[in-house]
């Protein structure tokens, strides 16, 4: 007795029908890749900033907004970001026989105490600087609200980092500042931003 | 044999690794974790400009911390407005800003400043009661300190770029002087850099005794006593056009913490006198400071000299160096310095210090119990850095049996010639008597008194010794008339030379053993001064009463008398001040006010020439001063850190629950009224909790924290004798199945 397994006969492919198939597969892999390539190509974007007045180049992230000021060298920052915009800020400071990179953020922490909102030095650390000099680091974090009392925007606990060198009788310092919640995961950022500094 | 040499091992060993303080480590911590590194900063714009820098000391959890003057309040050195509070977050990196602090009591004189922590870093207030509890030492006594014991000073070597530090030294001599008596100042050879000024010096127990202090004139030279550090003109350059921050030369002396007492006392019950009727400071002089007419004595009595002396014996214990100065504030730094045989001789110099005495008078400087070794002294004082008079004197030789005056009493003579008064301060009348010892005096010597008013001589008398060798003699003043208010001297002189001097003071009118220089003492409770004058009487008032008004009468005290106020609480002085007198010769209702003075047994003390004159008693409320108003914190600080248990890093944002003793982890409901505390992690795992926990009480506590499996104790708790417990949690990673 034969019984009906209800399956057709088995179509044999041709070799170039195999062939095709891989082909596609392969193509789509290298469409995947490519892609993934775009994509990351496109997010990690560079413009160059240079300043030879200061002595300064750099690379930040296209579409980032750039602006300069008697304040700073330069500060780029993230419009597109929903909440606190994250940015990465370069200032240089004159810097004295006696000074020393402790006073530098002693003198920012005070200065910031009188303009940033719940301002708190959470701590000190060593960054290693691509030509391997050790920087020094304050992180802190503030409440960022905004100005406008006509607005209804919830404030946002801002996290920052700033990385100092003295150099050639200035001191460089970059400040980067995240929304708290992202900080981490933008601080890949800074890495690049730095890895890319000439001064 | 054998156990001889165990024992004499064993010793060696205990030898060679016993600490050579007496001090433990964990009491080091602590007394670093009360130190803290303070910014005098003046706003500019938007910017905070570092004016000057000190280290302080948290004698109180409450936040009280007690520094130098001089770099705090402002002045034309230090013109900041604000003061920044550096704490140490960890002991061994430099400290961090962490809160604003407000003066809460100064003497300049003193050189010392009760601060007290009121706002965030950025300025918000904080609320009362809301201050975390801080780390703080506890205040010694140096009354037992001797020379060659050791101390050591906590500070900060540089202006906030190192970690606290501890300076051992030894105590190496004191000095006299009429403000803080026999032990005014300690001198120290620790290796003490300027910013440590302000800190704080600990006997071998690790307590507080004393304030390393030192004083600069005026804007310092660009040397290494000030320091450009940041570009404070905006001209992207650091030069000499920017304010440089003085550090300070090296400090070699340390103010007693018991002449800070007083201020902490004052702060602590946030108690402030004011003084209503005159201005609390005289109108300073335009003219110069100035010291002269220097001169020799082997001792004090009451501040002023026994005797006055041109050489001095071998094995000399004791010599001071009195003089009379004119126009000094306490914005006048002075210094002595002392040579022996041409060599500065440190031990007996007294390094750049404010002024702490009144603006005209006699002063002394000085030492006793210190061996003075043989030789010539030269005493040059300064006055704001420029040398102002000088002295000499030879310490040496054999036993000194020459001819002298001394121990010179002022008073008013009764019915059978006897001296009567207390000494130094007469009323006005017409006469004035002077009772003095003599000693290896031989007949017809020639000898003479000068009396002086105000400076001014107003008599005069010359004579030939008739009166034997040893004995006491009476001398008098009888001026054209009569004695009016003022101050007085009488010299007296053996073959031209002077040999004993003392002053007096005439004030008030005859009235006793005292005069009656101040009377109708009163307190009274009104919404003004205004009212005060008018309002009723009382030595008693209600608990939480405003203000109280201490008025007075006054008789014929002549400008220029030094008088003092002193205020207590429940016999504990928390104000003392010597002015002198600026007002009209006499008058009534001399006002002073105290605001909102806690429950407590109140006395003012009026005094002249150190001499209690007054004293008026009020009772506030209980007239008790409410218990914990001056206590110290008890219990223990928690703190700790969470780990996660497999990777062994710390967790941020945990909350560690404290439950009450009455419950067990078990039992715990999430239930508010079963919570004694709670405290969160920080982003490194550690946590503290606010309030200080209660010795001898079990309590439970549970960690919760999402994606970790909660962790929960009972029955833990602490000793009557810890101050801080550090324990460590680890989490393990889970979930529970409800």
């Amino acid at each position: 007795m034969d019984f009906d397994t209800g399956r057709g006969q088995a179509v044999l492919l041709t070799p170039r029908q195999r062939w095709s198939m891989v082909f596609s597969f392969i193509l789509l892999g290298l469409g995947l890749i490519a892609g993934a390539n775009l994509r990351d190509s496109s997010l990690n974007q560079s413009l160059e900033y240079s300043n030879f007045e200061a002595g300064i180049t750099a690379r930040y992230p296209s579409r980032w907004l750039l602006s300069e000021a008697e304040d700073y060298v330069f500060r780029v920052e993230n419009t597109a970001q929903l909440g606190f915009n994250t940015l990465i800020e370069v200032r240089t400071l004159p810097v004295g026989p006696d000074t020393t990179e402790r006073n530098l953020l002693d003198r920012l922490t005070l200065r910031r105490s009188q303009t940033l909102i719940d301002y708190t030095v959470l701590g000190y650390d060593i960054y290693i600087l691509p030509d391997d000099s050790a920087a020094v680091t304050m992180s802190y974090s503030y409440v960022s609200r905004d100005a406008s009392p006509f607005l209804e925007g919830v404030s946002a606990i801002v996290a920052g980092l700033d990385v100092l060198t003295i150099s050639r009788g200035q001191a460089v310092i970059v400040s980067f500042r995240a929304d708290a919640s992202i900080f981490q995961r933008e601080r890949a950022t800074l890495d690049r931003f730095i890895q890319s500094l000439e001064f | 044999m054998k156990k001889l040499w165990t024992y004499l091992i064993g010793g060696l060993l205990l030898m060679l690794f016993a600490p050579s303080f007496g001090v433990a480590q964990t009491d080091l911590d602590a007394i670093k974790r009360a130190t803290v590194f303070i910014y005098q900063v003046q706003s500019l714009a938007s910017d905070l400009i570092v004016k000057c820098v000190s280290t302080g000391t948290i004698v109180s959890a409450d936040g009280l911390i007690v520094t130098n003057a001089h770099s705090v309040v402002p002045s034309q050195t230090c013109d900041g407005e604000s003061l920044v509070v550096s704490m140490n977050v960890d002991l061994n990196e430099p400290p961090v800003p962490k809160y604003r602090a407000e003066i809460a009591n100064a003497d300049l004189g003193l050189d010392i400043a009760v601060l007290r922590i009121t706002r965030e870093l950025d300025g918000r207030t904080i609320a009362p009661g809301s201050l975390p509890v801080l780390p703080f030492v506890g205040i010694g006594s140096s009354a037992d300190l001797a020379i060659d014991d050791n101390i050591f000073v906590s500070g900060y070597r540089d202006i906030g770029n190192q970690a606290v530090t501890i300076a051992r030294g030894t105590i190496t001599a004191f000095v006299s002087e009429p403000r803080g008596g026999a032990r005014a100042w300690f001198k120290t050879r620790a290796e003490l850099p300027g910013t440590m000024s302000g800190g704080g010096a600990y006997d071998n127990s690790g307590q507080l005794i004393g304030i390393p202090t030192s004083a600069k004139y005026g804007r310092p030279a660009t040397d290494d006593s000030c320091r450009f550090i940041e570009d404070t003109t905006g001209d992207g350059l650091i030069n000499s056009s920017d304010h440089c921050v003085p550090t300070g030369d090296f400090i070699s002396t340390i103010r007693p913490i018991r002449l800070a007492q007083n201020l902490i006392r004052g702060a602590a019950l946030d108690l402030r006198v004011r003084i209503h009727t005159v201005p609390e400071r005289m109108l300073l002089s335009a003219e110069p400071p100035s010291v002269s007419r220097l001169i020799f004595s082997p001792s004090v009595v009451d501040g002023l000299p026994s005797t006055v002396v041109g050489a001095m014996p071998a094995n000399t214990n004791s010599l001071y160096l009195f003089f009379d100065y004119r126009n000094l504030t306490p914005e006048t730094v002075y210094e002595l310095r002392v040579t022996r045989d041409g060599i500065p001789d440190a031990t007996f110099s007294l390094p750049p210090v404010h002024w702490s005495g009144g603006q005209n008078g006699l002063w002394y400087i000085g030492s006793r119990d210190q061996p003075w070794p043989n030789g010539a002294y030269q005493f040059t004082l300064l006055l704001n850095g420029l040398a102002a008079a000088s002295q000499q004197i030879v310490v040496g030789g054999g036993a000194d049996n020459s001819a002298r005056f001394s121990n010179i009493v002022f008073g008013l003579l009764d019915n059978r010639g006897n001296l009567i008064g207390n000494g130094y301060i007469l009323p006005i009348g017409s006469i004035a008597y002077a009772r003095f010892l003599y000693a290896n005096l031989s007949d017809g010597t020639p000898w003479s008194t000068i009396w002086y008013y105000g400076g001014a001589e107003v008599g005069r008398t010359t004579d030939i010794w008739s009166k034997g060798a040893n004995g006491s003699d009476i001398v008098q003043l009888r001026p054209l008339g009569g004695l009016i208010p003022g101050k007085y001297r009488l010299e007296l002189y053996l073959d031209r030379v002077l040999s004993a001097s003392s002053d007096f003071v005439v004030a008030g009118t005859t009235g006793g053993p005292l005069p009656a220089v101040f009377s109708n003492g009163r307190y009274v409770s009104a919404a003004s001064v205004f009212d005060a004058r008018d309002a009723s009487a009382s030595s008693a008032f209600p608990e939480a009463v405003s203000t109280i008004f201490a008025l007075f009468d006054w008789e014929q005290i002549a400008a220029g008398t030094d008088w003092t106020i002193r205020w207590l609480v429940d016999d504990l002085p928390f104000f003392e001040s010597t002015y002198s007198w600026v007002t009209v010769e006499s008058g009534t209702d001399f006002m002073l006010s105290v605001d909102s003075p806690p429950d407590g047994n109140y006395q003012l003390q009026l005094l002249v020439n150190n001499l209690q004159i007054l004293a008026m008693e009020a009772a506030v409320g209980i007239g008790q001063l409410p218990i914990d108003r001056l206590a110290e914190y008890e219990g223990t600080l928690l703190r700790g850190t969470v780990l996660d248990a497999a990777t062994l890093t710390g967790i941020a944002n945990v909350t560690i629950v404290l439950i009450s003793e009455d419950y067990s982890a078990s039992e715990f409901e999430w239930k508010q009224e079963q919570v004694v505390a709670t405290s969160m992690t920080d982003r490194n795992g550690d946590f503290q909790f606010a309030r200080p926990l209660a010795a001898n009480t079990p309590y439970s506590v549970i960690v919760a924290a999402d994606g970790y499996l909660p962790l929960a104790a009972d029955s833990f708790q602490f000793e009557v004798d810890q101050r801080a417990v550090d324990i460590t949690m680890e989490l393990v990673r889970g979930y529970l199945n409800d």
